[in-house]
């Protein structure tokens, strides 16, 4: 693979990304729904690809195989939890759905903020995503640096690669805002699932079918096909790993914002059903791209390396392996994008504008569209500091996270949840997580992941039980969900009604 | 039973995927031991899924 072979795919892939990015713009958005939502009115296909290409990063691609080359068949655990914990959208979708379109929240920390009539719970949440997702971010951007570096052998350096990368996601959300990160989303998304399945078809090919890779598994790296396997899965840190993970697509701003942009319920159900599917095949593939290099280059020196030298590899043409690694760099920043705009859309509505009140929407929009650039520059620095398992770090990001979740579950199903108690439990959460972190991740015993949820939803509960809860707003709340979701189309009420008659 | 009841069925899908592989499943170093058992929790959590949300198309939009 040469140098100008990759430098001359990534042009060719930009102008096609910048040429649906442009495409995808429907005049001026003034407002904040508008540019941070598409004015709630995105169909159930882009948004299943979105969804997908949001939550499915450069993790999955490099750091999903690179988890099942070191740790086995229980990386395909972790990632089947955390794939079963977005049926949490089943649950939630429809009710964020009914709330965002009556009292028009553009960020789920407006949501709770609103819910609990608390600026301090929206600004605490806003702020709390941001000091957990920029690293994130900066684990995607490092996840491009490493691939691109190790693919040329060093020709383009770690630095050259994340520096592009921060680049185009900037450039990617100030075209259209989410528009057009939604739309180069699903170009991405389309042509990573043809790509990486082909990869996964023919290496399997080359090393003499998928029967031949798991006997050479099961006879040369038996521990690799069990947990707890070749030793990074013990129970105990998967329970640390798989936790956090199982309420991404409720705690993760960028994916539960997603939740207030379908035009209807239906786009909702197409996008929770596509991206399932999108999901389950995504993950098959990453994981025997893991097991495909353990099998056929058992002594890499790290495990991140797995999908580099598979792609660089004789079983892959040279071009089909640059298409994906471009696809690889396309799903990091398909991913940072996504939480640049959200991060954005959270400082300027739930942290300028509570901080400053009366403050015009195209004013909020601004200092919304001037923060994008910010965020994207934090993360640069945080990856250029290289830090070692790509993985490891952002789970870190998820670990932290978990502190919403209580509060969140709360506001649709718990009345007497105040807006002390959601306060508490975000802050109180968010800075044991960190001190956790800060301390070697170990606490009798057990990780900041499976200490999270439980320390959050002690707070949650314990401090909502010592004051007392805004009845107006809940009320308002949950008069506002049974409204909602109890709309059925008029046509099938009039079908009942009329085969009741007869 | 209401429709919406069948996520317990997926939770109960979820505690499989923790129990399973590391009780009867651990010594299965084949293809059939943990990698299908997930894969096939996978495919339930799909089907799930889709029988749970169809209600989403009665909905109406206005």
């Amino acid at each position: 693979m040469t140098e100008s072979l990759i430098w001359w795919s990534i042009a060719i892939y930009l102008l096609i990304a910048i040429g649906i990015a442009i495409m995808s713009r429907q005049g001026p958005s003034e407002s904040m729904s508008g540019y941070f939502l598409g004015n709630r009115q995105m169909n159930g296909f882009v948004s299943a690809l979105s969804y997908s290409a949001t939550t499915y990063s450069a993790f999955m691609m490099v750091g999903l195989a690179g988890l099942t080359y070191a740790g086995g068949v229980g990386a395909l655990g972790f990632e089947i939890i955390y794939f079963a914990g977005v049926s949490l959208v089943a649950v939630f979708g429809p009710k964020f759905w009914a709330v965002g379109k009556k009292f028009g929240y553009v960020t789920p920390s407006e949501m709770l903020g609103h819910r609990y009539n608390s600026k301090h719970v929206a600004m605490a949440v806003s702020i709390a995503s941001c000091i957990f997702l920029i690293p994130y971010s900066a684990v995607q951007l490092a996840g491009v640096g490493y691939l691109l570096q190790g693919i040329t052998d060093g020709a383009i350096t770690f630095t050259t690669g994340v520096v592009l990368a921060t680049v185009i996601a900037i450039f990617f959300s100030y075209i259209a805002g989410i528009r057009s990160v939604m739309w180069t989303d699903s170009l991405q998304a389309i042509m990573m699932i043809v790509a990486s399945t082909l990869v996964a078809f023919l290496v399997i090919q080359g090393l003499g079918g998928f029967g031949a890779l798991f006997d050479t598994l099961a006879t040369e790296h038996p521990q690799s096909l069990t947990v707890p396997g070749p030793g990074l899965f013990s129970f105990v840190t998967f329970l640390g790993l798989t936790i956090p993970w199982f309420f991404f697509s409720i705690s993760n701003p960028q994916v539960s914002q997603r939740l207030f942009m379908p035009s209807s319920l239906r786009s909702m159900r197409h996008m929770l059903i596509g991206f399932l599917v999108f999901g389950f095949i995504y993950t098959m593939v990453s994981v025997l791209w893991g097991f495909s290099a353990l099998a056929a280059f058992p002594s890499l020196a790290s495990a991140d390396l797995a999908t580099p030298t598979l792609l660089a590899s004789e079983f892959v043409p040279p071009v089909l392996g640059v298409i994906v690694m471009i696809g690889i760099m396309a799903a990091a920043v398909s991913t940072i994008d996504s939480i640049m705009l959200t991060l954005a859309s959270m400082v300027s509505r739930d942290v300028y504008a509570n901080v400053k009140p009366n403050v015009s929407e195209k004013r909020q929009l601004l200092v919304g569209k001037f923060v994008v650039p910010v965020i994207a520059l934090m993360a640069l620095a945080f990856a250029e500091l290289q830090l070692d398992l790509i993985a490891v770090l952002s789970v870190a990001a998820s670990s932290g996270l978990v502190a919403m979740v209580p509060a969140l579950i709360g506001a649709f199903y718990w009345k007497r949840g105040t807006g002390v108690g959601a306060l508490v439990s975000v802050v109180g959460t968010s800075a044991f997580v960190l001190l956790m972190y800060a301390t070697g991740n170990s606490l009798l015993g057990l990780p900041a992941g499976v200490w999270g949820i439980v320390v959050a939803s002690v707070l949650f509960v314990s401090v909502s039980l010592m004051t007392k809860p805004h009845q107006a707003s809940s009320d308002a709340f949950f008069t506002a969900i049974a409204e909602e979701l109890g709309k059925k189309r008029r046509t099938t009420t009039e079908q009942a009604t009329k085969e009741a008659a007869a | 039973m209401k429709r919406s009841k069948w996520i317990w069925l997926v939770w109960a899908v979820v505690l499989l995927s923790y129990l399973v592989p590391y009780t009867l499943l651990s010594g299965v170093a084949f293809w059939y031991g943990s990698f299908l058992f997930w894969m096939l929790a996978g495919l339930a959590i799909i089907a799930l899924n889709v029988f749970i949300t169809k209600d989403f198309e009665e909905h109406s939009n206005d």
